[in-house]
């Protein structure tokens, strides 16, 4: 599904990402865990194609495509879901006005049929059902009001709705209490686990990974993988800290 | 010195002026500071010239880089009462204005102020509290230029004016010419008058009427000179302040 | 339903702006220049009483000793007066009351304007239903092309409810009372320079007379449209709202494409009694000149209400994308107790577009109050101005004003102003003024555009949340249409 290869990107001029390389398939959900600083979240934005981030070499394939030569709404059409850390809001425009035509816009770069009003409403009000959103949210300008848990929920009806083959969730646990935590767990289980997906969980923390369990856990640090390793990685982690492993 | 012509109401910031008392005193001395790179100047300005007199400063400010000027001014004389600043900030500088206008009688007071941000990350800060009783009119005209490239310039204005009596007038303009999209301007304006309730409240706690506008009138003017640093200033200033909303009411 | 037709149609007609059209009807022109001839010229082609010629005359006189005024935030050549024509009427025909007798030609330009889509079948008499079987909302339509109105629609029940609504040249011969009555009432012929000029060679334009209690039946539309080539043109709207009626008027325009300057001076009066309300909507995207600034309409504009009654309201919400130059002060006077100002305004600029725009509010009854929201969106190397007034008189006991000014740059070679005056002689009002400024942040375009917008959707959905406020004002015929062309508008303002 995403092959990235010896990937090297900076900010500014200050290299980030230093040669990383990470395999992902299908029907997978893998944890990228790593101290503050290591590149985890300049990974995500570099995948999703955030201006300002530069990739200086190395590949990033998805897909069977290559992604670092598309724009970021073409990543989003291929199927490509980035939830940020910190959602950005956007005034006056309203969560179900600001999501169909985006969904929209995927579908028409997929060759989709738009759908329309009263079919969109009936997908996002599915979807902020399952997430335990209260419906009025949907129609309140993006983000904008919202608490740090009810963004990062919000975030997750998003994802229900626009079904992406590839999600990469960055601090998506960071922000959230621990029935919301086990809700949005639930969702990307419910939304995401599934034969032709992958999910790639970006993570301080080991909290969130005792809902959505992960095939393959890695640790980033200065910009590079350094191990890599089954869910047991993640305990040794929270034992340890990063210090003993990253040693 | 000022040599252009005297001023018509089409320049606009002579618009509210009292022009003949300004052609009475034509031309007026403009200071001029020059504060160099890196330095900052305080200034406290005093304006409570006699009541029959018409006293116009003006001042022109330029700050170089990272410069900062801190103004407070306390524009209360005259029966023509003009404190004009004209600041040119250069790349980092900051300008800080508290300045209160508390007019009575025939007197026409005004703040002026023109605000030049010519390059990037230049800040200003100003707070205006006006309070107008009599015939008096007072006006704030502050008008801020965010140059092309001026990027990250950061100016707010704050007025706030409150008439005192049915034949006072207050006039605003707060004033934004902006050629750069990466800054942070804003200004808010307002004119109303004394809370009622407020006044009300003091009363029923035995405080008289004249007493509790004094009251809430020095908490309206407020912090606009607590930013004086020599205490002893601040204390002659708000000591002027005081005097000037007691001869208000 | 129409508001997609139409919306379709205003997209058609703006991209039909990539090439350019106009329509070559035979055309009475008056002669080049302005002289008192060619006001004698005007008046006598559309047969106007002695009056009428008079009160032009007297403002042509009058207009010959003014200068045009140079406070607005505006750069541009002199006008060359004399280089325009003044009056253009399309072939006349003898009557046209139904859509067959109207000049097929006039027609196929109503069909590129997207008129036609949303009112040929009125025109025709033709009534849909909707779906409870009640039938749809409606606009009557009075198209001024050019400078004559060739057809008006709905005549007959606007006339059952005793709704006059006419050219301004029918009502002036038709109506001469009433129209003198309240004709420079509001903005006198002394008013300013471009209004002086209006008042003198006006060509056309829209009355409207609500008798007392009347709620107007449907909404009222005018579309404009400039069509011959070096023709000011001068419209004058006159909208009586007599005590307790109510009416909601929609105007609209658009222009061909065009290398020579076109000089557009309206006047717009309102007029509401007691408990009156008008609101009057405005969609203007005349051309605004190519990406260099050449060509487009210069478009100098007074409108102003009169609220004279008691609760007397009236509503200017405005969408302003086009014109190379906007000049325009949509007001209220609030002579009326407890009488209702409200200003919402939108305004575009791209490319080389140049809008001074704003309203005065000038408060002179007891209790009145007033809104006034702008948004200003500038782009390209454009200057957009927000220019203010909020006057309260000392006998106007318990004014409220609120004032929100945001504006929106859309890089780095445009220019975004605010120019608020606040006139306040009584101590009971209240009023509140704020403006910001800023721009659309990086990561609400990586945001939009993660979730899969390109960058022009992102930009428009962006800027449409920015104006929502004031979009949400608009009735539902044009609140689509503006949508998309504030998007339509922006098109090439980044990436």
């Amino acid at each position: 599904m995403l092959k990235i290869t010896d990937l090297h990107a900076e900010i500014d001029g200050k290299e980030i990402l230093k040669g990383l390389s990470l395999q992902v398939n299908a029907g997978e959900v893998h944890a990228i865990m790593g101290p503050n600083g290591a590149g985890k979240s300049t990974l995500g934005y570099v995948l999703g194609g955030r201006p300002g981030y530069e990739v200086t070499s190395g590949s990033v394939e998805f897909d069977g495509q290559n992604l670092l030569e598309m724009e970021p709404h073409e990543r989003a059409a291929a199927g490509l879901f980035l939830g940020f850390q910190y959602p950005v809001e956007i005034p006056g425009v309203s969560n179900v006005q600001f999501l169909r035509e985006a969904l929209n816009a995927q579908r028409k770069g997929r060759d989709e049929k738009p759908l329309s009003g009263a079919e969109f409403l009936k997908l996002a009000r599915a979807q902020a059902d399952a997430l335990s959103m209260d419906q009025d949210m949907l129609k309140r300008p993006v983000n904008v009001g919202f608490s740090g848990g009810e963004k990062k929920r919000n975030e997750m009806v998003q994802m229900g709705i626009v079904d992406p083959k590839l999600a990469i969730l960055d601090e998506t646990d960071s922000g959230l209490d621990i029935d919301a935590l086990r809700i949005v767990g639930e969702g990307i289980n419910r939304i995401m686990r599934k034969s032709d997906k992958t999910v790639i969980l970006i993570t301080h923390y080991e909290r969130l990974l005792s809902y959505v369990a992960p095939d393959f856990v890695h640790v980033l640090s200065a910009g590079r993988i350094i191990r890599s390793g089954g869910p047991e990685l993640a305990a040794e982690l929270e034992r340890e800290g990063y210090a003993g492993v990253v040693a | 010195m000022n040599l252009l012509a005297v001023p018509t109401r089409r320049d606009e910031t002579w618009h509210y002026s009292n022009l003949e008392a300004v052609a009475s005193v034509w031309p007026v001395q403009t200071e001029v500071i020059d504060v160099p790179a890196g330095t900052s100047i305080a200034r406290v300005i005093v304006q409570d010239a006699a009541t029959d007199t018409v006293a116009i400063r003006d001042y022109r400010v330029i700050l170089r880089e990272g410069a900062t000027a801190t103004f407070h001014v306390l524009n209360t004389g005259g029966s023509f009462g003009r404190v004009a600043i004209d600041v040119t900030c250069h790349s980092g500088a900051h300008f800080e204005l508290g300045g209160a206008m508390l007019g009575t009688g025939e007197q026409t007071l005004e703040i002026v102020t023109t605000l030049n941000h010519i390059e990037p990350n230049a800040t200003s800060n100003q707070v205006v509290r006006t309070a107008l009783g009599g015939r008096a009119t007072g006006s704030y005209l502050g008008k801020v230029a965010v140059a092309r490239h001026a990027q990250k310039t950061d100016a707010s204005q704050s007025v706030k004016a409150m008439l005192l009596s049915r034949t006072a007038t207050a006039n605003a303009k707060p004033e934004l010419e902006i050629y750069a999209d990466d800054v942070k301007c804003a200004h808010g304006a307002t004119v109303g008058e004394l809370d009622a309730n407020a006044l009300f409240y003091l009363a029923s706690r035995g405080i008289a009427p004249a007493q509790a506008k004094v009251m809430l009138l020095g908490a309206f003017i407020g912090s606009v000179f607590d930013g004086i640093d020599d205490p002893a200033e601040r204390a002659r200033v708000e000591a002027a302040a005081q005097a000037a909303l007691e001869r208000l009411l | 339903m129409m508001a997609t037709k139409n919306a379709q149609a205003y997209e058609a007609v703006n991209k039909t702006y990539e090439w350019g059209f106009h329509s070559d009807i035979e055309q009475d022109f008056a002669p080049k220049g302005l002289s008192e001839d060619t006001v004698r010229f005007i008046s006598a082609k559309k047969g106007e009483p002695q009056w009428m010629l008079d009160w032009r005359l007297k403002a042509f006189r009058l207009w010959q000793t003014l200068e045009s005024p140079d406070w607005a935030k505006l750069n541009l050549e002199p006008i060359d007066y004399q280089d325009a024509f003044y009056y253009a009427e399309p072939k006349p025909k003898p009557k046209l009351g139904s859509l067959d007798e109207v000049d097929p030609e006039i027609l196929r330009v109503y069909e590129k304007l997207g008129i036609p889509i949303a009112e040929q079948k009125m025109l025709a008499g033709v009534e849909e239903l909707g779906e409870d079987g009640q039938p749809k909302r409606r606009v009557a339509v009075d198209a001024v092309f050019d400078s004559v109105s060739v057809a008006t629609t709905f005549r007959k029940e606007l006339e059952a409810a005793g709704v006059i609504f006419r050219s301004i040249s029918e009502a002036i011969k038709e109506y001469p009372e009433l129209v003198r009555k309240w004709l420079g009432r509001v903005v006198p012929m002394t008013d300013n320079y471009f209004a002086t000029l209006n008042a003198a060679v006006f060509s056309d334009g829209t009355f409207v007379y609500i008798p007392e209690g009347v709620r107007c039946p449907m909404e009222l539309s005018t579309y404009f449209r400039i069509n011959a080539e070096n023709t000011g043109q001068f419209e004058r709207t006159l909208i009586v709202a007599d005590k307790g009626s109510y009416v909601s008027y929609l105007e609209g325009c658009t222009a061909p494409m065009r290398d020579e300057n076109q000089l557009h001076a309206a006047v717009v009066e309102l007029v509401a009694l007691d408990d009156a309300e008008i609101k009057y909507s405005t969609v203007q995207n005349w051309y605004p000149g190519d990406e260099n600034g050449k060509g487009g309409i210069y478009n100098f504009v007074t409108k102003r209400a009169l609220c004279q009654g008691k609760n007397s309201k009236v509503s200017w919400t405005q969408v302003e994308t086009g014109s190379a130059i906007t000049w325009k002060y949509p007001s209220c006077v609030l002579n009326g107790e407890n009488s209702v100002g409200e200003f919402y305004s939108v305004a575009v600029t791209n490319n080389r577009q140049q809008a001074d725009t704003g309203t005065k509010m000038i408060h002179n009854g007891k209790g009145s109050r007033s809104t006034i929201v702008s948004k200003g969106i500038s782009a390209g190397r454009s200057d957009n101005t927000y220019r203010g007034l909020v006057r309260v008189a000392p006998g106007a006991e318990g004014v409220r004003n609120f004032t929100q000014c945001d504006s929106l740059l859309l890089g780095d070679q445009c220019g975004a102003h605010t120019v608020p005056y606040i006139e306040v002689r009584n101590p009971s009002a209240q009023i509140e003024h704020e403006a910001t400024t800023s721009k659309i942040s990086d990561d609400q375009m990586f945001y939009a555009m993660q979730r899969g917008l390109d960058s022009e959707s992102a930009v428009a959905l962006i800027v449409n949340g920015f104006a929502k406020e004031v979009l949400q004002q608009l009735p539902m015929e044009f609140a689509v249409e503006a949508q998309k062309l504030l998007g339509i508008s922006l098109e090439g303002s980044v990436g």
